[in-house]
């Protein structure tokens, strides 16, 4: 099983979202967030700011996925959320032990 | 190297420019300007690209900016980008000192060089019309800069840009001369300035990231790189030229409040201060009468006469002092005098002897200063380097020139006592030598430079005694006796001690040391007037009424600072533990001690019949201290062999992080001579939690008891002493068995 983390732009979630349920995925976890990345936060290329680092407010998706749907799932969270402009995020994948839904106890893949 | 670092710098400046100019293409109505240190061409190789695309308001300029900056960003470089018509930029770098810094080292890179000269020339204007102001706020920028970064020239790890003495300190000057207010930097401070960015440069290269602080693993890296020796000699370069640095923004500043500051007068009153010497407009100046070429003491009483009046000495006078002929060897009574007041000002001598540093008067003063000047202390005990910290130990010492009977050769010994720290092998010893020659140098009688000669000598001698020996043991005080051998050197050598303690940084000095030292010198005092040793203090009420009961017990009691000691006040115990006596007790309870946070400092154990009484000094390691019934329940349960000791220590050592690589082995040496009853065993090793419980564990596997135990924490190192008997309770003779306790203690070390 593997976790899927992608940190988009606020706008997209929506189209995110869309694209992740239209692949089959039935749950996700969305938490406000901010950060920055290579521009240092400038939201803009024609004002910008010289010495200053702004945070700029993203969305994190997080989705558990089984290990052969990550390399697709990412590349539709990357489809969904891509604009072209800077600031469009990043998305990474990382190896997990164990789920356990709580409800049911149920455990591995079957929890997902 | 075929290629210089400066060379190098002003190539990658070229194929930015060219870079970008070729991205931009042929578009009227802007320019690409570069600003900051890509304007002055000091492209390091991790530098920031610093690039500002200036527009006449033109339509599709977002477009124009896409077209640069993405592919800089795709290529990776760092990128300071900014996109604004002229008076925009104008506006913001009239609310922003660094952009308006920035502006200021502002350079066309490509487009219309119109849009850049306007830029340029107002940007000048504007910090011109603004200088009054805006040089106070820089003024204020680089104080606080100081207080946060600290001074280049005194730290282990400097930040090459930030620190006082560092970089920016340069662009400050340069921005100062920028509102005509100064000069620009003089050949002495761009030599300096060109010193530093190569350091900087080096470290970017060897690092491979965009980092200014030069920590300690990558200092002999850098210094080969710049084709220094090691990284001593790099320190020593960089300590050197932010002096250099930090002097010339100083007396620059000065020059700035005085030009727009509420200094400002009309025609400045010269006031008299000393024989040739007048004020004016604050600063110590000759007078017109002061004849140089023929008054040798003019240096120092200048300089005495500065310090006293707590004014910095101006630059042309400083610059004409050095045409002074030297003086006679021995120095005449005034010179000497001088000296004295100079030392005498105390902290205000310290800006003064400075100044007198920087234009090389010191070394001409006192040629042997040449080998302790700008020296780094590889030790993070101390915060400055030899030569200054000598200075601020003389500085301190003048405040407590009321507490001995000659308060000159007090001064004296502050300056000189590590002036051994030049020279190869102990700085004790070779300072001895050195201060001796410097004495009769100066001209002092022979018998004043005995005496200063032996506090340079003996300087350690109070500090290393009173932390790491036994007070209570007779052979102590009688040692430290026959080596002081006199009441005024004595008193000296206690004075100094403090001086020399407060002047090297915040760890070397506590409550805890005063007390320690004080008590040491009070009962050497007794014994060198006649007296005999005096017996250790008896136990107190408190504690002998416990020992009427049969349970082990134990009292916390909080140790109040004691009134009127400077520096940093560690909170502090005194744990008494009272227990049937057994061999290994003292290091077991220091065990139930360490596993309940607290640092041991000392133990002492004394026998009363059947019963053991051992008093430690402890210190939280934080928070609070603990319940004196908490620690009575670890110690029943200990002697009972029910509480795991081992385990709790194991799993707190666990939880300290791992230590770095480059730490030194330990090391055990077997002292005879400290103690007539019992062989003192010094350990020295990383400071870990428990130490001395698993030493003491060690000793006792030997079948070795522990009568009494200091420990001094030096920043991340530990000296432990131990006063050991073997199981015959006398000293260790046997040369199999203080080989084997040797072994056994590194073995727990290691």
């Amino acid at each position: 099983m593997r976790l899927i983390t992608a940190v988009i732009k606020p706008f997209k979630l929506n189209d995110v979202k869309a694209a992740l349920q239209a692949f089959g995925v039935h749950g996700m976890t969305v938490t406000e967030a901010s950060g920055y990345g290579r521009q240092r936060g400038h939201t803009e290329v024609y004002r910008g700011a010289e010495y200053q680092v702004d945070l700029v407010p993203k969305v994190r998706v997080e989705v558990l996925c089984d290990d052969e749907d990550a390399e697709d799932l990412i590349g539709v969270v990357v489809k969904a959320a891509q604009t072209g402009r800077i600031g469009d995020g990043k998305v990474w994948s990382v190896p997990v032990e164990s789920v356990v839904r709580v409800r049911t106890g149920e455990r591995g893949p079957d929890a997902i | 190297m075929t290629v210089s670092f400066a060379a190098d710098r002003n190539n990658r400046s070229i194929q930015n420019d060219r870079w970008l100019a070729d991205l931009l293409g042929a578009e009227p109505g802007v320019a690409l300007v570069a600003v900051g240190g890509y304007g002055r061409r000091e492209l390091l190789p991790r530098s920031d690209l610093d690039v500002l695309l200036l527009h006449d308001g033109r339509d599709g300029i977002a477009e124009i900016a896409d077209r640069i900056w993405y592919p800089v960003w795709d290529s990776g470089a760092h990128l300071d980008h900014a996109v604004r018509t002229v008076p925009q930029a104008r506006r913001v770098a009239r609310n922003d000192l660094k952009v308006a810094l920035g502006l200021l080292s502002a350079r066309h890179v490509a487009g219309s060089t119109d849009l850049t000269e306007s830029l340029r020339a107002g940007a000048l204007t504007d910090w011109r019309e603004a200088a009054p102001t805006r040089l106070g706020e820089l003024h204020e920028a680089c104080e606080e800069r100081a207080k946060s970064s600290g001074e280049l020239a005194f730290l282990l790890e400097p930040d090459l840009k930030e620190a006082r003495g560092g970089l920016r300190d340069v662009h400050a000057i340069q921005a100062v001369a920028a509102a005509w207010v100064a000069p620009a930097p003089g050949p002495k401070v761009r030599a300096a300035y060109e010193q530093i960015l190569d350091a900087r440069h080096a470290l970017h290269e060897v690092t491979g990231r965009r980092v200014d602080r030069l920590v300690l693993q990558e200092q002999d890296e850098v210094a080969r790189v710049l084709g220094l020796l090691d990284g001593d000699v790099l320190l020593r370069m960089l300590a050197g030229a932010a002096r250099t640095i930090s002097y010339a923004a100083d007396h620059v500043f000065r020059q700035a409040e005085r030009a727009h500051g509420k200094r400002r007068r009309r025609r400045a009153e010269r006031r008299p201060l000393a024989d040739g010497l007048v004020s004016q407009d604050d600063e110590v100046v000759l007078a017109r009468a002061a004849d140089p070429e023929s008054d040798p003491v003019l240096v120092l009483r200048a300089a005495a006469t500065a310090a006293q009046a707590g004014l910095p000495l101006a630059p042309r006078t400083l610059a004409r002092l050095a045409e002074c002929p030297p003086l006679p060897v021995p120095w005449p009574g005034p010179a000497r005098d001088a000296l004295f007041a100079l030392l005498g000002a105390g902290h205000a001598a310290v800006g003064v002897w400075e100044a007198l540093d920087q234009e090389g008067l010191i070394t001409m003063l006192i040629p042997d200063w040449e080998r302790v000047r700008n020296r780094p202390q590889r030790n993070p005990l101390h915060r400055f380097t030899v030569d200054r910290h000598l200075v601020e130990t003389a500085a301190n010492a003048a405040a407590l020139t009321r507490e001995v009977a000659r308060p000159d050769l007090l001064l004296l010994a502050a300056l000189l006592h590590d002036i051994g720290k030049g020279w190869p092998g102990d700085h004790s010893v070779s300072g001895e030598v050195v201060a001796r020659d410097v004495c009769h140098r100066i001209g002092l009688a022979q018998a004043d430079a005995e005496l200063v000669a032996a506090a340079a000598r003996h300087h350690l001698l109070l500090p290393l005694a009173a932390t790491r020996r036994d007070l209570d043991d007779p052979v102590t005080v009688r040692q430290v006796a026959s080596a002081v051998g006199s009441r005024t050197l004595l008193e000296l050598l206690h004075a100094l001690a403090i001086a020399d303690a407060l002047a090297t940084g915040p760890a070397a000095w506590n409550d805890w040391k005063a007390t320690l030292i004080a008590d040491l010198v009070g009962r050497t005092a007794a014994v060198l007037a006649g007296e005999p040793v005096p017996a250790p203090a008896p136990l107190r009420d408190d504690q002998l009424e416990l020992l009427s009961s049969r349970d082990p017990a134990v009292i916390v009691r909080r140790v109040e600072p004691a009134q009127g000691v400077a520096g940093a006040a560690a909170q502090g115990a005194e744990v008494t533990v009272v227990a049937p006596d057994r061999p290994g007790l003292l290091w077991r309870a220091a065990g139930i001690l360490a596993s309940h946070r607290l640092a041991v400092r000392s133990a002492n154990a004394t026998s009363v019949g059947t019963t053991a009484v051992s008093v430690f000094d402890v210190a939280p390691e934080f928070g609070e201290l603990p319940d004196a019934t908490v620690l009575a329940g670890d110690l029943r349960r200990m002697l009972e062999g029910r509480l795991d000791v081992a385990g709790r220590l194991d799993r707190r050592a666990r939880a300290v992080a791992p230590r770095g690589p480059g730490i030194p082995a330990p090391k055990v040496t077997l002292i005879d001579d400290a103690s007539d009853t019992a062989t003192v065993v010094e350990v020295r090793a990383h400071d870990a939690p428990g130490l001395l419980w698993r030493v003491g564990r060690a000793l006792g596997d030997c079948g070795l008891d522990v009568r009494a135990a200091r420990v001094e924490t030096l920043g991340a190192e530990v000296v432990d002493v131990f006063y050991v008997t073997g199981g015959d309770g006398k000293p260790l003779l046997d040369q199999e068995l203080r080989r084997q306790t040797t072994t056994a203690v590194l073995n727990v070390l290691s």
